[in-house]
């Protein structure tokens, strides 16, 4: 009885702490929210076509497998399909619908994406034309998850997709800074 | 090298020790003993050996079949399981953790994970080892736990990274060995 007891004390306390503190760190002020910069040797001009074009932006965010064009045209109210593998779930495919809110080449494009009973969120890129040919990159999201045990979740999920963009922002720095050495 | 003429073959005293449980270890290792020293006496140490090497080769699977109806197999795959099942439990929740990025991601773990992991094997590892009652089975379970971590490393689908699985690896037995030390007999 005394050994139940205690495995019982165990259990608990292995379900009730980690959901506390998940529930505290999900009241966080930046929770689902995710941040990355980087300082590009480009000017606003030229990174704008890896952010705007479907075929380049699978280059650099990784697990894209297809980019489908803006629709009608790029511009506030357009949109595009993202479809993403996921490696995680078998290589399964999840196709990300992105809503235009803002386009102002080459300075600022902001969409909202969702999938139905997944997520919705905004991520938006800003570029900043420091001078001299170099260009900082700003790409800022938020998410809001459909399902309770995911938001849940969020402060697991949230660090791990900024890890994530952390990677693909870095990624595209090699990408374009190589491309215009190319070319020089 | 000086030789105990008296000694079994080393390969084979380590192999009973294997096969034989612990209630029967002594008896047929003291049995066995006895003849072979008798054996070499008359016949010589060779013959001896010989004698002693195929004895041990023929009693492994009636020493095995005893070991599993006393049920120190249950115990042996209980601590098998005690680090294999949360590693892959574990693997199972990371990849869903990873699953519900929006933007999807591969199967590389962030370090806090890594850690959990390797603090989920420890810590079921000592809980299993706390159930030996003797160092001898505190030995075979700590073994049997290393085992289990291999298992769950090789069936888990998220990358291990070789930093990673050396501390799985020896987390588990150590766990083990931890938790009999500090909670035998409680």
């Amino acid at each position: 009885m005394k050994w139940l007891k205690r495995i019982a004390i165990v259990v608990a306390a292995l379900l009730i702490i980690p959901v506390l503190t998940l529930l505290i760190l999900g009241l966080r002020p930046g929770a689902g929210r995710s941040q990355a910069s980087v300082e590009i040797q480009a000017s606003p001009e030229q990174l704008w076509a890896w952010i705007d074009d479907g075929s380049r932006l699978k280059q650099w965010v990784s697990w894209t497998v297809d980019v489908k064009p803006w629709s009608p045209q790029a511009g506030p109210g357009a949109t595009r399909s993202m479809t993403m593998r996921d490696e995680n779930n078998g290589g399964m495919l999840m196709v990300i619908d992105s809503a235009c809110t803002e386009y102002a080449p080459p300075k600022t494009l902001a969409v909202h994406m969702s999938v139905p009973d997944e997520f919705e969120g905004q991520m938006t890129y800003r570029l900043t034309d420091l001078g001299n040919g170099r260009t900082r990159l700003d790409v800022n999201s938020s998410y809001r998850f459909s399902n309770a045990f995911v938001r849940l979740l969020e402060p697991l999920v949230t660090p791990s997709a900024r890890r994530k963009m952390e990677g693909d922002v870095a990624r595209l720095k090699t990408l374009v800074e190589s491309r215009a050495a190319e070319l020089r | 090298m000086i030789v105990d003429p008296f000694r079994p073959p080393a390969a084979f005293r380590l192999l009973l020790h294997a096969a034989a449980g612990e209630g029967h270890l002594d008896l047929v290792a003291g049995d066995l003993h006895e003849e072979f020293v008798y054996l070499c006496e008359r016949l010589g140490r060779g013959a001896g050996s010989r004698w002693y090497a195929a004895q041990v080769l023929r009693s492994i699977p009636q020493l095995l079949r005893l070991r599993i109806r006393s049920g120190e197999l249950t115990y042996l795959l209980s601590a098998m399981a005690s680090s294999a099942v949360p590693l892959l439990l574990l693997d199972r929740f990371w990849r869903f953790v990873y699953s519900q990025i929006p933007l999807k991601d591969g199967l590389d773990r962030a370090a806090g994970f890594l850690a959990a992991d390797v603090a989920a094997v420890c810590l079921a590892a000592a809980i299993s080892g706390a159930m030996a009652g003797s160092r001898r089975r505190a030995a075979m379970l700590s073994m049997a736990a290393a085992a289990g971590a291999g298992i769950g490393l090789w069936a888990s689908v998220g990358s291990a990274p070789i930093f990673y699985a050396v501390a799985v690896l020896l987390a588990a037995p150590a766990g083990s060995v931890v938790g009999f030390a500090k909670w035998r007999g409680k």
